[in-house]
């Protein structure tokens, strides 16, 4: 186990660095006058000469590249050219936001999938017409619409939750939750969807197997059969399916944080990429390659944890 | 056994019961004892790239930089200067030298005094410094400190613009300690005297910046509140939203679209205006273009522009039809020239064959997403009703370099309207920054020269003479000058300044 471990974590280094090439291409084909955009219309030619220097502009690629890696193996991932804040301390500091919202969905996810996919797969009837239609519900209205919707009807006028910003869980754990249940909300629909497919598929299909039928001809309840032993199969891929979606969420949370104002890694990435704020963008594409790595593993530790099979395999 | 429903139901109740106790986003300030609001929570569109006053920028930034810092001179909701840091000023007969008191009474946050030495080591590094208007200190030759509390600037040229920059960024003052002990730490922890101080603690950069009132400042009369928040919110919609949810008491609209569902949140619409919008016809030696190079064709495209329609579908007609380059504040502006260039397409097609253009021609011109399609869907369908075809080039996020870089002989454009002299040294100069031609005439040199070198009476005449000259020669296409919209709920009053985008933070009152 020890050195199936190391072995990921090694390529997971790999693929760091390759990560960080290519995004760093992509930035520097697609930049064009990041010194202008930074000082606006108003500044002269000379200033923005001045500072495209100040920024390291002027250097070749790839001295910028290495310049970049540098400081990143030793921890310094420079300082945001738009805010001057240090790109660690502001990814620290928004880092948190994001993955309250997200772990938030991705739990809610979990829970809701989970209950509503073995009621469909194991009442079938009604219930299962009407999980199927929530399920088409979460797949085809984007997160976005859904987000808005619940902005005007909760937030503006029921206000039982904030339209706008983030209250740390340290400042007021009621804040907290009034700013974070809406976004946790929209974002959560389609990974519902998803997964709640997933689970029922995966359900429907254990419940059919011999094994199934052997436990419940010794006596045991339909809830046992089920929470003890269908779901233990059932779970594998749907964890899968889960741990690809946290990864996508990262990325989705990035329209539900503008629309909510939230101060997290998605509106640093959204304003960066607009302005070619080279060294924040790096710094995202780098911490969020680093979560798909860590969560990957912890997946894949999961399944071994849940089926025997894996672990010999 | 455990009861799966009696537990979902009982998470539900608690989370509902927490958000009741949350008390919702209410930004009410209220005043306490001394008269002073409680909080003031005012929205921005962008985030300052840096608070530190050498590099600060103004507009939609000026509020981060005003809470913490003071300008020299203030400039007033009325239009006048007036004294602030400096209590008095007055300039030697040539306009050379500009000489500057400052008050005896102003210590910065860390506790170090204001003197001459500190006015003089800002005003370098902002000289020095890439702040967005370093050119505004371009005729500062030397600053010469004969006593703790005299500034002498000294200028290699006289300019008329000075008094106002020292209203704003370049008159910004940081402590003198502060920038010998960590200059690059102001970036994120500005020291000054002003109103306000920055608690970094609970500040988000780039999201949003808590400051609290500074309790040894030497002007209370213009602070009214005990805290100031200022969240940087870029969309429009979320920027709605938190108006609509009483989360914030100021927010500057980016457009004038959602005016009216301003107002039926209970908010009030201050209106100004700041910026004007058109065509820049830069290329008037008709060097990329040799069309533009013809008076007449500028003035066809004068024509084939109808101002009102376009400010109707553009803007929701929040604003005013405009066609000169000066503001209605200057003393160049007549409102008589805003009818020099009617909408009448047949006369601009007159014109354009009088050029040697009877077909028109093509005119090559940036464009980009970030501003929607309409705007650029309207140039193609009015210059195409007299004969000039549009073609635009997707610039994106390039889209003012590219302007900048003389690579387009026209763009449409929205700008600032500032002061008379700056609005010659941005647009009309021939080292103007929106001249990236460098088109020179000799009679708007001439003109130039007098606005710098004359008195105010002489400046003012020139500056007349300036606007309707460039105007007949056609030099831009302006439309109209759009409401500069800022909202403010019901216990939060305002007054808007005629030369800047954002009022200024001294101008927000609890309405008691």
């Amino acid at each position: 186990m020890l050195v199936f471990i190391i072995k990921r974590l090694a390529a997971g280094v790999i693929l760091l660095l390759a990560v960080s090439l290519v995004a760093f291409t992509l930035l520097y084909i697609g930049g064009g006058d990041i010194a202008r955009r930074l000082l606006g219309e108003n500044a002269t030619a000379e200033v923005v000469a001045q500072k495209a220097q100040e920024l390291g502009l002027d250097k070749p690629f790839f001295a910028q590249y290495f310049d970049w890696l540098s400081g990143a193996i030793r921890g310094d991932l420079g300082n945001s050219w738009f805010t001057s804040q240090a790109v660690a301390v502001d990814l620290s500091s928004r880092l948190p936001v994001t993955l309250s919202i997200v772990v938030g969905a991705v739990v809610l996810a979990a829970i809701v999938s989970v209950v509503l996919g073995v009621l469909a797969a194991t009442r079938g009837g009604w219930i299962d017409a009407v999980v199927q239609f929530i399920s088409v519900i979460g797949f085809s209205i984007p997160n976005f619409l859904i987000a808005l919707a619940l902005v005007i009807v909760f937030a503006i006028n029921l206000g039982w939750f904030n339209a706008t910003g983030y209250v740390t869980f340290a400042t007021s754990p009621a804040g907290w939750v009034a700013s974070v249940t809406l976004p946790i909300i929209a974002l959560s629909l389609a990974t519902i969807a998803t997964v709640t497919q997933q689970i029922r598929g995966s359900v429907i299909d254990a419940m059919s197997r011999d094994y199934v039928r052997t436990l419940q001809t010794r006596g045991l309840s339909p809830r046992i059969v089920v929470l003890q032993h269908v779901l233990r199969n059932a779970g594998g891929p749907a964890l899968a399916v889960l741990a690809v979606q946290f990864i996508g969420l990262l990325g989705g949370a990035i329209v539900i944080e503008q629309i909510f104002a939230l101060p997290g890694i998605g509106q640093l990435t959204v304003q960066a990429t607009t302005l070619g704020d080279i060294p924040v963008v790096m710094g995202v594409v780098m911490i969020t390659a680093i979560i798909a790595v860590i969560v990957n593993l912890a997946i894949d530790l999961a399944q071994a944890a849940l089926n025997p099979k894996v672990r010999l395999s | 056994m455990f009861r799966w429903k009696l537990a979902a139901a009982g998470v539900v109740v608690g989370a509902l019961a927490l958000t009741g106790c949350a008390g919702g986003g209410s930004s009410e300030p209220t005043a306490d004892a001394g008269g002073l609001g409680e909080k003031l929570t005012i929205v921005g569109t962008l985030s300052p790239t840096s608070l530190d006053a050498a590099t600060a920028g103004w507009g939609n930034a000026s509020p981060f930089y005003q809470a913490v810092y003071d300008t020299l001179l203030l400039a007033t909701p009325d239009g006048t200067i007036e004294p602030f840091l400096a209590s008095e000023w007055s300039y030697n007969e040539d306009n050379t030298e500009l000489t500057l008191t400052l008050r005896d009474d102003v210590t910065f946050s860390d506790g170090s005094a204001l003197t001459s030495e500190v006015v003089k080591t800002n005003l370098e590094r902002f000289k020095a410094g890439t702040s967005p208007d370093a050119s505004f200190l371009r005729n500062l030759d030397t600053v010469e400190t004969p006593d703790e509390t005299t500034v002498v600037l000294k200028l290699s040229a006289p300019d008329p613009g000075m008094l106002s920059y020292l209203t704003r960024d370049p008159g910004l003052i940081a402590s003198g300690e502060a920038i010998a002990a960590d200059p690059e730490g102001l970036a994120t922890d500005p020291i000054g005297s002003g109103p306000y101080i920055l608690d970094t603690d609970k500040t988000v950069t780039g999201t949003s910046y808590v400051y609290s009132k500074n309790d040894e400042y030497w002007n209370p009369d213009v602070q009214h509140y005990e805290e100031l928040v200022i969240n940087v919110i870029p969309d429009p919609t979320a920027a709605l939203n938190a108006i609509k949810s009483g989360e914030a008491n100021g927010v500057r609209l980016a457009n004038n679209q959602n005016l009216a569902e301003v107002e039926a949140a209970g908010w009030t619409i201050n209106a100004g205006e700041i910026n004007q919008f058109g065509l820049l016809l830069l290329d008037r030696a008709g060097t990329l273009n040799p069309a533009l190079g013809e008076v007449k064709v500028r003035q066809a495209i004068n024509h084939a522009f109808d101002r009102e329609a376009l400010l109707t579908a553009l803007q929701k007609d929040a604003g005013v039809v405009n066609e000169q380059t000066f503001p209605p504040r200057s003393a160049a502006f007549d409102e008589a020239l805003n009818d020099t260039y009617p909408y009448d397409p047949e006369k601009a097609k007159e014109l354009l064959a009088e050029a040697g253009y009877p077909d028109g021609f093509v005119l090559e011109m940036p464009s980009t997403a970030s501003v929607g399609t309409t705007t650029f869907n309207l140039i193609t369908q009015q210059l195409a009703d007299i004969g000039i075809t549009a073609q635009f080039v997707d610039a994106g996020n390039n889209y003012v370099s590219d302007i900048l870089a003389a690579k387009y002989a026209a763009a449409w454009i929205g700008l600032e309207q500032t002061g008379d002299w700056q609005i010659t040294q941005f647009m009309i100069a021939p080292t103007a920054t929106f001249n990236p031609f460098h088109y020179e005439d000799d009679t708007v040199n001439g003109l130039l020269e007098e606005m710098q070198l004359g008195d105010q009476d002489a400046q003012d005449a020139a500056a007349a003479e300036l606007n309707e000259y460039i105007l007949d020669q056609a030099w831009f296409a302006w439309w109209y000058r759009p409401q500069n919209s800022y909202a403010t709920d019901a216990n939060t009053q305002v007054e808007m300044l005629p030369t800047n985008n954002y009022p200024a933070i001294y101008d927000f009152q609890p309405k008691n």
